[in-house]
């Protein structure tokens, strides 16, 4: 290992200038390659797709929309939606939308669509038509008042028009693909062409406009994601400043900041290159490449120095610096990078995406921190002025390790163990209760006081149904909706589901049939039952078209929707779990009750997706882990003292997670892993040392002295920094940005702690033979 | 192969509801419920065999009785309990509804009951549609089927006539598919007072073995009919019409201005009633009930009712079914469950 480190140092020391000349180039190309990049955002990445609900999900889209729709709500601001104004924005609006590129145009339905019509029932039968009719001229307070009527007899309040009669819907789907290009629908520009076509041009001081649905929700998302530039702005400038208190020196403060800008540059270009766009969901990718690039920046500053205080002169410091940390960073690196890349085993696309994002970033670190910045340091003068400063620092933080180094020692060692154990028995409790998916109404990504989540609320206040269903399929033979007994157990399932906490209302082609048949009845109550005979079923069924989305051309496939409360975890899984446990009463032969479409269905998905991945997703990224340290410290003892406190730290975060309601999810799962991956790094700096000298013969407290003076202010510093940099995201206008700056500053701080206190106390046992006799 | 199947089906169909239980839900009190009666207590029918009893009109608990077929009305006599609806479906409790029985099942029928009278604890008729009609004489032992030829407008009738001299097979058979929908019985002084599809009401003076239709001029359907006093008798039907007999036989029009179907009479106090209907309507009116020559098709879009009547709707618009008086309280029932109010 050290023969390869010193011909690799050879190489790249003896020929400096021509480094630096390939790494500006690779920057040059990549800087414009990363100019290029584009926010990227597309529904299905955020889906499970081979997860069998989305397999159901996707071999129906076709006939029943999928569940990426829109909804616009214009409301008046009155409080009554008949006036004229109303009346003629409300029909702007449907045409507007009609006309925005990627909606699906046969299913936008307002007041204004034809398919919006009313019945009634009169001596002889039927009578009906549309609600609005052809000839409506709204200027006519008569015209107006006949709408009014139609509303009521076509039975649509509470979802065409909300329950206060002072808003109005209009609800579209969306296509995948863009009708003129035949590419992928660019999410963010349609939800661009929302917010400029309907809410620009039609809101005013009497109509208010209120947009939801996924694509509205990550334009929205989107927008908020541009706020990243200003906290990258931040965190730059945060820790910018501490870098300079750490070291007092203007270079070496803008040196790694420098490489680490670099490694960000690289990995956006890199990005591109690969055709990958950047996701308003891992916008935060970047600032990790940035903080873990630092963080190895400082331990590299760190030890230059240390050299340099020897008097070699900077170039020697640096190749020192360099031949010291190529093993421990690159293998720290090299485990950010697999405990990244296991991320991949998840199969939703943004968290395969982040995978490739972020391990990509830190796999640049290794060249840009570990390669090139000991390059340019070496071409520093380091005066003596600055080198005595140095070592007026050095002496004052000698006492410090020297009082920390008593963690090592076996009274506090063994507090610090209890208390861990006790920590860790509390949040391993805490952690069981941990709950999966969104635990909040309205959009989690962001927050409750957003403009979309208060239309969010407009709407599910104003409206009876919201954008919270779920769908269950009944796929069965052909003509089966003219089946007394398959329509009576889709009825019967249904009845049973809407007991269920959690549902709200519910349709299917069966609950609609026994309306039609009371109507066929003079709307007589009494007969709100699905018909045995089987003319009667058929009659009532023939007035319900396949656009309705309740049955397929052969009413072979028809769905019961069932509208929920909320999409919170714990409601989703309870509906989930009673439609397993009646649908065995009912699924025979030819019937099954199939899950899921739907929005809510997808995050049932979702949901099971994330629950599935969890523990897989930390075995692999703490097998990665402990192979690693396995491999390079050939011990097992140095490999435990290492991973058990990541792995109390991990249950911690779990833990807080529950306290602080943030449920598991596609944005925080990652976090987890994330937070092992840089965790490790400071287990491997202080242990790297620490080894090396109880290889020597050291005992465990002399080590562990010495592992602190080496790189423990490094450690100490890097953890502050990164917490300081990524606790400014509380402040985001993104709530899982500020979820995962809440868990990422706890992961960083902890994870710190962990290696500097926890570590030698579990090393002053493990290693019981190797102590101070005193200790 | 095919015929056989479905009888297959069939018939195991009609084992299977009549061995299945209701499905005791939560949400019962906000199910379709289509009927309700009280003496001493409180019995709700609504659809899926939905059947609740009350002791106070508040507590309300749901009685796994053995049918899941809708049941549409339901009556008491004592600790008697009867209640009726889809697949000709009979039910009947002797012990104030702790244990049922099923006395009448018939799906292949393919018709409803849709009301049922009791004169006793032991007889009593159930009517249905197509003029369905049922009578016991041994509390439900057994049920006979009748048909009655007098419930037939004038004009069908003389057809009938006159085919049931040359074919009394197909008389019966074309008897069995004319007759309209009974969709009320109500009893008061001896008197049974009979309301039915296509402008049908009739009265009997006794129990219903031979029935005097009224002249109405009227051919859409009546939900309800009620006598409120020796000389007032008020009828309901389809489209917010309502028509009062005082004398004579003589039926008037009373302008509502509701096109709402009226489905039921409450007789709030001496001198109010109250029609319930569907949209959640009702309808308030006071007695003597003012009379108009309004032509009842009259499609009038601003229109005025007559003095002494208002209408108001309930919040969720939900189609009002019935309604008793328990307790001091009015209970009814609609398509969106129990409904508390004070009526008077």
């Amino acid at each position: 290992m050290s023969s390869i480190t010193q011909l690799i140092e050879k190489i790249i020391f003896s020929n400096r200038k021509v480094v630096v000349a390939l790494f500006a180039l690779a920057t040059i190309f990549l800087g414009f390659q990363a100019s290029q990049m584009r926010l990227d955002a597309g529904f299905e990445k955020n889906i499970p797709l081979n997860h069998e609900y989305m397999q159901t999900y996707m071999e129906h889209r076709k006939d029943f929309g999928g569940a990426n729709n829109i909804l616009v709500s214009v409301c008046d601001k009155n409080g009554n939606i008949y006036n004229q104004n109303f009346f003629d924005t409300l029909k702007n609006v449907h045409d507007q939308l009609f006309f925005i590129n990627g909606v699906d145009r046969s299913l936008v339905i307002s007041l204004f669509s034809p398919s919006t019509r009313f019945t009634e029932i009169v001596e002889g039968g039927f009578a009906g038509g549309p609600v609005i009719p052809a000839d409506f001229d709204s200027s006519n307070p008569r015209a107006l008042d006949l709408v009014a009527a139609n509303v009521e007899k076509a039975n649509i309040v509470g979802r065409q028009v909300s329950s206060d009669y002072s808003c109005a819907m209009v609800t579209a789907q969306l296509l995948d693909l863009n009708p003129q290009t035949g590419e992928p629908l660019d999410t963010l520009a349609f939800a661009g062409e929302l917010e400029k076509q309907l809410r620009d041009q039609y809101e005013s001081d009497d109509i208010s406009i209120h947009i939801i649905g996924f694509a509205k929700m990550i334009g929205d998302v989107a927008d908020g994601a541009k706020d990243v530039v200003l906290f990258f702005a931040i965190a730059i400038a945060i820790t910018g400043i501490m870098v300079f208190f750490f070291c007092r020196s203007l270079m070496l403060t803008v040196l790694p900041l420098l490489c680490s800008v670099i490694a960000v540059v690289w990995q956006l270009g890199l990005l591109t290159v690969l055709g990958f766009g950047m996701d308003p969901m891992s916008i935060l990718v970047p600032f990790l490449v940035f903080a873990i690039g630092v963080s190895h920046g400082v331990q590299m500053i760190n030890a230059v120095e240390k050299k340099a205080v020897g008097g070699v002169g900077a170039k020697r410091a640096a190749m020192g610096a360099f031949r010291s940390l190529l093993v421990p960073g690159g293998i720290a690196l090299l485990s950010d990078t697999v405990g990244f890349m296991t991320l991949l085993v998840i199969d939703i696309g943004i968290i395969r995406e982040l995978a490739i994002t972020a391990s990509l970033g830190v796999a640049v670190i290794i060249l840009t921190n570990l390669l090139l910045l000991p390059v340019l340091m070496s071409f520093l003068k380091l005066d003596d002025d600055y080198i005595s400063k140095f070592e007026g620092k050095e002496r004052k933080h000698e006492a410090f390790w020297n009082a920390v180094a008593a963690c090592s020692r076996k009274g506090p060692a063994s507090m610090i163990l209890l208390v861990t154990g006790v920590l860790f028995v509390f949040g391993y409790m805490q952690s069981q209760n941990m709950k999966i998916g969104d635990l909040h109404a309205g959009a989690p990504a962001l927050h409750e006081s957003s403009r979309y989540n208060q239309d969010t609320f407009l709407i599910t206040d104003k409206y009876e149904v919201t954008v919270d269903y779920i769908s269950i399929l009944v796929e069965t033979t052909p003509e089966a909706c003219t089946s007394h007994s398959v329509m009576k157990a889709m009825d019967d399932f249904q009845w049973k589901m809407e007991n269920v906490p959690g549902v709200q209302s519910s349709v299917s082609l069966a609950s609609v049939a026994k309306t039609v048949n009371a109507g066929y009845n003079e709307g007589n109550v009494k007969w709100q039952v699905l018909p045995r005979n089987q003319q009667t079923l058929v009659q009532a069924i023939s007035r319900v078209p396949t656009s309705s989305g309740l049955l397929n051309g052969n009413c072979s496939v028809m769905p019961i929707i069932l509208f929920m409360e909320d999409h919170k975890a714990e409601t989703i899984s309870r509906v989930v779990d009673a439609v397993k446990m009646y649908r065995d009463q009912y699924e025979t032969d030819d019937m099954t009750f199939s899950l899921a479409s739907g929005p809510v269905g997808v995050m049932a998905a979702t949901n099971e997706a994330v629950k599935a991945a969890q523990t897989p997703m930390m075995m692999y990224v703490f097998g990665a882990v402990i192979a690693l340290c396995l491999i390079s410290f050939r011990s097992v003892r140095a490999t435990l003292v290492v991973v058990i406190p990541l792995y109390v730290v991990s249950v911690l975060a779990q833990a807080l997670m529950t306290y602080l309601q943030i449920g598991l999810t596609v944005s925080t799962l990652p976090v987890i892993a994330l937070g092992v991956g840089i965790g490790v790094d400071y287990g491997i700096y202080i242990l790297s040392t620490k080894s090396l000298a109880l290889k020597q013969g050291a005992t465990v407290q002399q080590a562990y002295l010495a592992a602190l003076k080496e790189r423990g202010s490094a450690v100490l510093f890097t953890g502050i920094t990164l917490a300081i940099g990524v606790s400014t995201w509380v402040f985001s206008s993104l709530k899982f940005q500020m979820d995962m700056g809440i868990l990422l500053t706890f992961m960083f701080v902890v994870n710190m702690l962990g290696a500097i206190i926890v570590l030698p106390a579990l090393a002053r046992f493990l290693w019981w033979n190797r102590n101070d006799p005193d200790a | 192969m095919r015929k056989a199947l479905a009888a297959c089906l069939a018939a195991s169909l009609s084992l299977g509801a009549v061995a299945e239980e209701a499905f005791i839900a939560p949400l019962v009190e906000q199910s379709v419920l289509l009927d309700i009666a009280a003496t001493d207590y409180v019995v709700i029918v609504g659809e899926r065999g939905h059947l609740l009893l009350s002791e106070d009109g508040d507590a309300f608990r749901q009685l796994p009785v053995p049918t899941q077929s809708t049941l549409t009305a339901t009556t008491i006599q004592g600790d008697n309990i009867w209640a009726v609806g889809h697949d000709a479906v009979i039910l009947h409790s002797a012990d104030r509804g702790k244990t049922w029985e099923v006395q009448n099942f018939e799906p292949e029928l393919q018709r409803p009951f849709l009301d049922v009278l009791f004169f006793n604890a032991q007889e009593g008729i159930a009517v249905g549609a197509y003029g369905l009609f049922y009578r016991t004489t041994d509390g439900g032992e057994s049920w006979q089927a009748e048909r009655h030829a007098s419930l037939l407008d004038p004009l069908d009738r003389e057809y009938l006539e006159d085919i049931r001299e040359e074919d009394p097979d197909f008389y019966q058979q074309e008897l069995n598919s004319i007759l309209p929908h009974i969709n009320r019985v109500t009893l008061d002084d001896g008197v049974i007072y009979l309301a039915g599809e296509a402008g049908l009401l009739a009265y009997s003076n006794n129990r219903g073995q031979d029935w005097e239709r009224y002249e109405v001029d009227y051919t859409g359907s009546f939900f309800d009919v009620r006598p409120l006093d020796a000389s007032t008798v008020l009828a309901v039907g389809l489209r917010g019409n309502m028509f009062v007999m005082r004398q004579n036989n003589n039926w008037q029009y009373v302008n509502t201005c509701s096109t709402s179907t009226l489905n039921s009479i409450y007789v709030a106090s001496d001198n109010r009633v109250v029609a319930l209907g569907n949209n959640g309507m009702l309808i308030s009116a006071e007695r003597p009930l003012p009379v108009s020559e309004n032509d009842p098709y009259a499609t009038n879009t601003r229109c005025e009712p007559a003095a002494g009547i208002s209408t108001r709707q309930v919040e969720d618009k939900a189609a009002l079914l019935n309604a008793v008086q328990f307790n001091g309280v009015t209970l009814a029932v609609s398509a969106n469950g129990i409904k508390k109010m004070y009526l008077k």
